[in-house]
């Protein structure tokens, strides 16, 4: 029915360019003259500067330049836009990251496209460093469901395509929860009395680590029982970290760490890795990204472990927010910002990009990826469950509460952890932690000069 | 006369010639040490600020006075990690000179055995990145990986917490002791080295024993070299980062701004706020000099006495 020589993607992007194309026309002028529905073969064909090859230069930890299957997607890349070669590099994490890009932002020298967590993003978007891609991705917008889309968006402006997403599960050793006779907690307060079970049978176990510094577990935490902690109300901000629902989570994790039901200890550490493969810490509670985490550093307790809807604070409810997953961004002064907003986009929420995350152990955000799942193994550390996908498919569509994240995510980020472990210590108050937080983040928001309401 | 302008010219070339051998230095001082310091004053006065209005109003760099400063002074996290490295410095700076002296002296007594080696054996943590030897110790400390631990399990007592208070001071005062004792030990060894022997011989003569040249000879010789080791110390140790952040991610009980480099650290890049963080490091930069140059009088006067 198709010419057999013209791959998917690019009839795909040959039906989108006359949208495409009226959207270009708005944000471009003279330099647009070129453009045209002539039948040139690549997306990313629309400026001036695709005449001469272009480099794009991707900042990402998912893609790992040593990776076969990384290489294989930048090369799937370049076959499809010969004119276009992407260079990935890797330099570390979200903050990592954060504080490069706006050091490139600074000198004025910065990569093309940047992989950052969601909550990494509002805080690049105030500092300028993000550019408004809401024209150039506007074509792929439907391959994404509105839950996803959304965390990319800020004042209906696009500043990300989405890379993957976190839905919540909870991740247990089936083996020790059958073997201690407890059932999966569906709500929050049967998640405690597990933890009393376990640690009844056995005292050297926990259900779970107590890990202070996941300050974006504990937002989630929050927002499932109703508290935003950051949101913009008109032109001003809003914090929630020290409101009433959030106060509420503080208490339920006070009681279980002053029972000594959950083991105070970051995550990751050889510490936790050592108690997880020895069958002393028996969940975690994060997101569909967990099982290759744990498999990554207990390989031998596969086939011990599955994963559950996350447990609720009211009993039959299903309403969770995301956790983690990532975005890619183009920094405003990339040199070539069009091919890389086409190039986030192909990757990001292209059915054939989209399809190619799965194959790196990424949960796709996109329709045509999360598609894919269904019918994809389960992961290495669970061959067992066959109905993972299926479960956390479930999760994705009952994802409906959002965590909308702030422009100063990062001092929350330290003021809280660090608080929150000396409270872990010294058996101190939690509320007191999440109001101190509340408290810096507010006037560092202040400080910046926006307005902020109560 | 020409006389005159030869030799106005003399006095111009040698006026001119210690600048000119000096020049390569002052450019370098100049373009590496100079110009970072006044960029980082430069940015201490700077930070961001909100222009235009909304939620998503753009921040952008702007002059905000001495702003930056007063928050550091106030900042009680910047000041209690001042106080917790210098309870760290109480406990490493003695141990890891007394050790050093300890190490040179035996060294230094004529009837050693395999001297070469053990000076080695005792340099070589030195060479060891201090990161590489926090996450070896950090695997001894943590419970489930330490065979400290296993064999203190093994004998009945219960887990040993080496990141508790004050262990974890212990702890990290052991990783500088361990990578530390080396070097200095070698710039005193080298110190004592360079004593005359026929000192010793007139000691001899008059009849004192070892442990006596140790004590009145040998120890106040090197009070040079143990001054210019004690301050080297004493400046490492305000510039205490890779140990606790290494450790960090182990433990609960280092905070994210444990120390003031740690702290520096954060403002600059986890915060995005290089402007503090450069307020920051000028106090704790004019701190260390301030307490160098009182630490250097202090000692010249009494080591050096009048020639000072």
């Amino acid at each position: 029915m198709t010419p057999p020589t013209l791959p998917q993607p690019l009839r795909r992007a040959g039906r989108r360019r006359t949208l495409l194309g009226a959207a270009l026309a708005v944000a471009l002028t003279a330099s647009l003259a070129a453009c045209s529905s002539d039948g040139s073969p690549a997306p990313s064909s629309g400026t001036a500067s695709a005449a001469g090859p272009v480099t794009l230069e991707f900042w990402t930890w998912s893609l790992k330049g040593s990776d076969p299957a990384a290489k294989a997607i930048v090369d799937k890349y370049h076959q499809l836009n010969p004119n276009v070669t992407v260079k990935l590099s890797e330099v570390g994490g979200t903050t990592e990251t954060a504080s490069k890009l706006l050091a490139a932002d600074q000198a004025g020298d910065t990569p093309d496209v940047v992989q950052i967590e969601y909550r990494g993003l509002p805080a690049l978007v105030v500092a300028g460093a993000a550019k408004d891609i809401t024209a150039d991705v506007a074509g792929v917008k439907a391959n994404v469901d509105a839950n996803i889309w959304a965390q990319t968006t800020f004042n209906n402006q696009v500043y990300g395509v989405p890379q993957d997403i976190g839905p919540m599960v909870l991740t247990y050793r089936k083996d020790l929860f059958d073997k201690f006779g407890v059932q999966v907690p569906t709500t929050w307060e049967e998640y405690a009395k597990a933890a009393e079970q376990i640690h009844k049978k056995d005292p050297d176990a926990y259900i779970a680590s107590f890990a202070a510094n996941q300050l974006e577990f504990f937002a989630a935490h929050a927002a499932q029982a109703g508290a935003q902690w950051w949101s913009t109300d008109g032109s001003a901000w809003k914090v929630g970290i020290g409101s009433e629902a959030s106060l509420k989570t503080a208490d339920f994790w006070q009681d279980l760490v002053q029972r000594d039901l959950v083991k105070v200890e970051p995550l990751l550490t050889p510490e936790w890795n050592a108690q997880v493969n020895n069958g002393k810490i028996l969940s975690w509670a994060a997101a569909a990204w967990a099982p290759s985490v744990i498999y990554s550093v207990a390989p031998d307790t596969a086939g011990k472990w599955e994963s559950a809807p996350l447990p609720q604070w009211t009993k039959g409810q299903a309403a969770v927010p995301f956790l983690g997953g990532s975005t890619y961004l183009v920094p405003a002064k990339s040199k070539h910002a069009k091919e890389a907003a086409a190039f986030a986009a192909w990757l990001g929420a292209s059915d054939e990009g989209s399809k190619l995350l799965l194959g790196l152990d990424l949960f796709p955000g996109a329709n045509a990826g999360r598609q894919a799942t269904l019918t994809h193994e389960p992961p290495k550390l669970m061959p067992q469950q066959k109905d993972f996908y299926q479960v956390t498919d479930q999760v994705i569509k009952n994802t409906t509460i959002p965590v909308t994240w702030g422009p100063n995510v990062n001092v929350a980020q330290t003021a809280f952890g660090d608080a929150l472990n000396k409270a872990a210590l010294d058996k101190s108050s939690f509320r007191a932690v999440y109001q101190a937080t509340q408290q810096a983040v507010v006037a560092d928001l202040q400080k910046s000069g926006y307005t902020v309401t109560q | 006369m020409p006389a005159t302008s030869a030799g106005r010219r003399t006095r111009l070339r040698a006026a001119s010639t210690p600048w000119l051998f000096a020049s390569p230095a002052i450019v370098l001082f100049t373009l590496f040490l100079v110009i970072p310091i006044g960029y980082a004053i430069y940015l201490s006065f700077r930070g961001f600020r909100v222009e235009g209005g909304g939620a998503f109003g753009r921040r952008v760099q702007a002059f905000v006075g001495l702003d930056n400063y007063t928050t550091a002074l106030s900042d009680p996290e910047y000041v209690a990690g001042l106080g917790r490295v210098l309870l760290y410095g109480l406990i490493s700076i003695p141990t890891v000179l007394g050790l050093a002296l300890l190490f040179a002296l035996l060294l230094d007594t004529p009837r050693v055995r395999a001297r070469g080696f053990a000076r080695t054996a005792i340099f070589l943590p030195y060479a060891v990145p201090g990161v590489i030897a926090s996450l070896l110790w950090g695997f001894l400390y943590l419970p489930s990986t330490s065979p400290i631990t296993y064999l203190a399990r093994q004998l009945g007592a219960g887990p040993l917490d080496f990141f508790g208070f004050p262990a974890l001071y212990f702890s990290l005062a052991n990783i500088a002791l361990w990578s530390g004792v080396g070097f200095n030990m070698i710039i005193i060894f080298t110190s004592l080295r360079a004593i005359p022997t026929s000192v010793y011989e007139a000691a001899r003569i008059d009849g004192a024993s070892e442990l006596q040249i140790a004590w009145r000879i040998k120890i106040p010789l090197v009070a040079p070299a143990l001054v210019l080791t004690g301050l080297f110390s004493v400046i490492g140790t305000l510039q205490l980062y890779s140990e606790p952040a290494t450790l960090r991610p182990m433990t609960t009980t280092i905070s994210s701004s444990w120390v003031p480099l740690m702290k520096i650290y954060q403002e600059a890049f986890s915060n995005d706020n290089l402007g503090g963080a450069a307020a920051a490091s000028v106090v704790l930069a004019l701190g260390i000099l301030v307490l160098s140059l009182l630490l250097l009088r202090f000692f010249q006067r009494r080591t050096f006495g009048d020639n000072a």
